[in-house]
């Protein structure tokens, strides 16, 4: 380092390395057809290529070019309400996740779809996505993926514990299984999305609901978490972090660890969306797992809270929404119904592993057979029910989040402070 | 982030003092045209924005119900503070000053003497080193730290496994404790340079003869850095840990990557954040914001009246 | 120096390097694993793979990273040269000139520096949505001088008070011009210290984070510290890692590239000259 030829040298390779960099930032947009954007949600390349091939369908009308959210929702709420929020006139199409949309719809920053648009993108939509997709009773985005979560069991260990799993199994059931197989019970501990996702289906599931009364705002909101329900909720979520079920990386595990260490030896029993069966299939492919471990694999609907009452798994999924501000607008919505149609659904859930929305879309052999667990999605989605609708889902959601978590701090007070905790932070006394 | 600002500018060209006043008032004028640009743009994006945070955290306002907008007057400072949310932030944040500022102090001074007296062969070598955590991007070493240690991709646990709790099973981002102990091993490694830059600066002006007198008179090594250096290097000392503590105590990169404040680790500074961009409650979150700011103030007003440290060095 | 010093040397010298690159080195070794092998609690990668910066590359996460690379490369350049023109004319009429108001700007640069980052990011979020530099270039540009100014102008400011500038009037008496005086004696007297500050500035505007995620919502400005924390892995659900470590080791590059050319100029702009030589 003392020789100064030596650093001579260097000290003209970092300025040349510098000087490639800038080069390489001056980078210029060509025109041609109207430029739409389209804010996508992370996948497996599958909304690119849906963009690409509407774009080519579209005889030079319009390009679709794609930009890519965040990872996790509520981050992605965040990125589209604040540009939505400045105004942004290139918000031509958004992949939202459907309880983020009554927020957005709320102060007007989704445009209404056209009713010859809706008419003919719904038609077949099943029920449970076509809901997500209002707000007050009128479409104000158009349903594309529906997402919905299964119960994924190993073979193995539900025989060993003695569980006919053709029928209905209840959480207790599975809690049970594992505790006395000692594996680990495949939920979602971390402080996300997550937890609410797993909070309202289980108090879905027990009859109950998060939010009632007058959604639409912050006073009118009645809390139906301090409930026989809500209790219900607390005693499972309660019972699995007591006894350590979740695992010990249970505090922050999101979706695909859950995935990663249900496939691993301690798996047992795991509710999550189905993306995670073709990243097991894929892990195997690649050769980290053994095939043996994929054989083991099937799946039902969600565990029921009730013996005798049907359970409500969650749903999730992404609808298509246009900017308020999008100067394109009647470009966007044909892209949409492009991108929507029956076709592109089946091959996109084909190629990236998101459910569709559109009953026919599973009629599509070529879903069937990549898809193994097509019927039980389809089952699912059928008595799947939504997330609260509120344009205050992100106070909801999050003092959920906080509340609820760490799991093995839940016991049968958490539902009651939970109600309380909310309540004051939508009358703007309590912080997040 | 600042750097060692002890050495003010002190002694103008001779020139400079002439005392015509024609000229003075010539230069004043050629001297703000100079030093105007920067000084307004410096004024135009802090002092502007938190005149406007000011004004916004006097009223109700979220981004996306902006129908609602109202006059609350001092009811969002009222919510902050009455908060048990924010009192953990603040101690949370107040803890995270005091240990990694100490901790930092020790390490510091440690590199700040080897890089003084190592051989000039060796100089070069133990300076980058040490330069490399200073430049490294904080998100970076964020992310190295908390994959370290993380459950599921870490090695951390498996080195550590013969101590007690700790075993593949110890989820470091699981609990409080934990958690904040490797996001300050963090934020440790990555500004101890800074604070040890600061401290050479120090060391170069310990007058030499003295050490040079204590030796003859027979002090050992400890008793010549107690009796001699330390006491010359007050001066930087105190202004290292002002500056540092200031740092410190708008800690935000670390946390947001490795927990992003779950499980008692939010911070003042994340609360901000996430009050006003996260929730979009644009006046609780200016509440915060201008919370925040005050209690910077507060500590370079405690730090430059009470405890006398120069920042500015030097006469006016 | 004895053989027991000279081991005691050894060890500190040791001891130092790997307290400082031990973390460079960890990152570095994850972005080599393949995605089961990071899962697997060992040090170092069972097989090297250079998958992880292919995905970053060529990959899927190609479009995250590229654009998050070219616009911080473009707006830490930007604001380093506009912060270090802007703070050379500052230091230079502080140094050089007497005239009131010289302390308010050094206080005042001071005062800057200690600012919340937090606390200014929500009201200038709320104007540049208005102004329409919400996820723009100069958007970041401009708050990147409120990081970068105040320590440029310290550092310069203490530079050209060593410069000798007798020695300017001196060249000019020799028959010099004034504008070959400055030419000739003064810009290689002054340009170390501009460029040492260039680069003190390049770091502190490479690192920022809050303004980078506040600020920006889209590849169209958002820098790379922020589109690390919004990455994702080979599919959508699949842990970054990888391709996080990779990236990080990418954009590390050009800071140990700088530190190794300059750790001399670095340590001494920091110290500010009271490390002489």
């Amino acid at each position: 380092m003392t020789a100064k030829p030596h650093r001579r040298a260097l000290r003209s390779v970092a300025v040349a390395a510098i000087g490639a960099f800038v080069l390489a930032g001056c980078a210029s947009d060509d025109g041609g057809p109207v430029e739409l954007t389209w804010y996508i949600n992370p996948d497996n390349g599958g909304q690119t290529a849906l963009a690409e091939q509407c774009s080519d369908a579209s005889n030079g009308a319009y390009n679709i070019s794609t930009s890519l959210l965040p990872r996790d929702a509520a981050s992605q709420r965040e990125q589209l309400a604040r540009r939505l929020a400045a105004g942004d006139k290139t918000m031509d199409i958004m992949s939202l996740d459907p309880p983020f949309v009554p927020e957005l719809a709320e102060p007007g920053f989704l445009a209404t779809p056209p009713a010859d648009v809706i008419e003919r993108t719904t038609k077949d939509t099943l029920e449970g996505p076509a809901l997500a997709a209002q707000w007050e009773g009128e479409y104000v985005t158009v349903p594309f993926f529906a997402n919905t979560q299964v119960l994924f069991y190993r073979k193995s260990v539900a025989e060993a514990a003695g569980l006919d799993m053709s029928q209905p199994v209840t959480w207790q059931q599975i809690m049970d299984a594992a505790e006395t197989q000692d594996k680990y019970l495949g939920v979602h501990g971390i402080q996300g999305e997550s937890m609410t996702v797993w909070v309202n289906g289980l108090i879905e599931s027990a009859g109950g609901s998060i939010v009632q009364g007058d959604a639409a705002s912050a006073e009118g909101i009645q809390l139906g978490l301090d409930s026989e329900a809500g209790d219900k909720a607390a005693a499972i979520i309660g019972n699995i972090g007591d006894k350590g079920l979740g695992g010990p990386g249970i505090s922050s595990q999101d979706e695909s660890a859950a995935g990663v260490q249900f496939r691993g030896d301690k798996g047992s029993f795991m509710v999550n969306w189905p993306f995670v069966y073709p990243a097991a299939v894929a892990a195997a492919e690649e050769g980290s797992i053994d095939q043996s471990v994929i054989d083991d694999i099937a799946w039902t609907t969600w565990p029921r809270v009730d013996a005798d009452t049907e359970t409500a798994p969650p749903v999730g999924g992404i609808n298509l929404g246009v900017g308020s501000d999008s100067q394109h607008q009647e470009e966007a919505w044909d892209a949409i119904e492009c991108i929507v149609s029956p076709e592109n659904q089946s091959s996109y859930m084909v190629s990236d592993g998101n459910p569709a929305s559109s009953s026919v879309a599973y009629d599509d052999p070529e879903v069937q057979e990549a898809f193994p667990m097509s019927e039980t999605i389809r089952e699912s989605l059928d008595i799947a029910v939504p997330r609260p609708q509120t344009p205050y889902y992100n106070e909801v959601s999050t003092g959920i989040q906080q509340t609820w978590t760490p799991i093995y701090d839940v016991n049968e007070n958490t539902p009651k402070e939970s109600a309380e905790f909310i309540t004051s932070v939508l009358n703007g006394e309590a912080m997040l | 982030m600042s750097t060692t600002v002890e050495q003010r500018p002190a002694h103008k060209g001779k020139e400079a003092k002439a005392p015509v006043s024609d000229r003075t008032r010539g230069e004043r004028r050629l001297g703000w045209m100079l030093a105007g640009p920067a000084f307004v743009v410096m004024l135009l994006v802090t002092m502007y924005p938190i005149v406007q945070a000011l004004w916004d955290s006097l009223y109700s306002y979220r981004l996306t119900a902006p129908d609602d907008r109202s006059f609350v007057f001092l009811q969002n400072y009222m919510t902050v503070l009455g908060d048990p949310v924010f009192l953990s932030a603040l101690l949370v944040t107040l803890f995270i000053t005091v240990v990694t500022v100490a901790v930092e102090l020790v390490i510091g001074f440690a590199l700040a003497l080897v890089m003084n007296s190592v051989l000039k062969t060796f100089r070069g070598v133990v300076r980058t080193a040490i330069l490399v955590p200073y430049g490294i991007i904080t998100v970076v070493s964020a992310f190295a730290w908390f994959y370290a240690f993380d459950i599921n991709t870490g090695y951390v646990n498996t080195w550590f496994e013969w101590l007690p709790i700790i075993g593949p099973d110890f989820n470091w981002f699981g609990q409080q404790w934990s958690a904040l102990f490797v996001i300050m091993a963090s934020e440790i490694w990555k500004t101890t340079p800074f604070i040890s830059l600061l401290l050479l600066a120090g060391l170069a002006q310990v007058p030499g003869e003295l050490n040079e007198a204590a030796k003859v008179d027979g002090a050992g090594w400890w008793q010549r850095m107690y009796k001699v250096t330390l006491p010359s290097m007050k001066a930087a000392i105190m202004v290292a840990v002002v500056f540092r503590a200031l740092d410190a105590f708008r800690i935000f990169d670390n946390v947001f990557i490795m927990t992003n404040g779950q499980y008692g680790t939010e911070t003042l500074s994340l609360l901000a954040y996430r009050t006003s961009i996260t929730r979009l409650e644009i006046g609780l979150g200016s509440a915060v914001s201008v919370i925040l700011f005050l209690c910077v103030l507060l500590i370079a007003f405690v730090a430059i009246k009470v405890f006398k440290v120069d920042l500015a060095g030097g006469k006016g | 120096m004895t053989t027991k010093q000279k081991l005691g040397w050894a060890i500190a010298i040791v001891i130092v390097m790997i307290w400082s690159l031990f973390p460079v080195f960890s990152i570095l070794m994850n972005s080599f694993k393949s995605n089961a092998d990071l899962q697997s609690g060992g040090f170092l990668p069972s097989a090297f793979t250079w998958a992880n910066y292919e995905m970053i590359f060529t990959g899927s996460a190609r479009d995250l990273f590229l654009p998050a690379l070219r616009n911080s490369i473009g707006i830490s350049v930007i604001a380093t040269a506009l912060a270090v023109v802007l703070a050379t004319l500052c230091a230079y009429a502080i140094a050089r000139l007497d005239f009131r108001g010289k302390r308010i700007i050094l206080v005042t640069a001071l005062a800057v520096s200690m600012f919340p980052v937090v606390s200014i990011v929500t009201p200038l979020f709320n104007v540049w949505r208005q102004i329409g530099l919400y996820d723009t270039w100069l958007g970041l540009i401009l708050p990147y001088l409120s990081l970068t100014l105040p320590i440029s102008i310290w550092t310069l400011a203490a530079f050209f008070q060593q410069i000798p500038w007798d020695l300017e009037r001196a060249a000019q008496v020799d028959g010099a011009t004034s504008f070959q005086a400055f030419r000739k004696v003064i810009v290689p007297l002054a340009a170390p210290g501009v460029f040492t500050t260039a680069i003190i500035a390049f770091f502190i505007a490479w690192n920022d984070f809050v303004f980078g995620i506040g600020l920006t919502s889209t590849d169209a400005a958002r820098p790379v510290p922020a589109a690390l924390a919004f990455f994702t892995g080979a599919s959508m659900f699949e842990d970054p890692a990888g391709a996080i470590s990779a990236a990080a080791i990418v954009v590390t590059i050009p800071v140990i590239i700088l530190v190794l050319a300059f750790q001399r100029q670095i340590v001494a702009g920091l110290t500010q000259g009271a490390v002489k030589g």
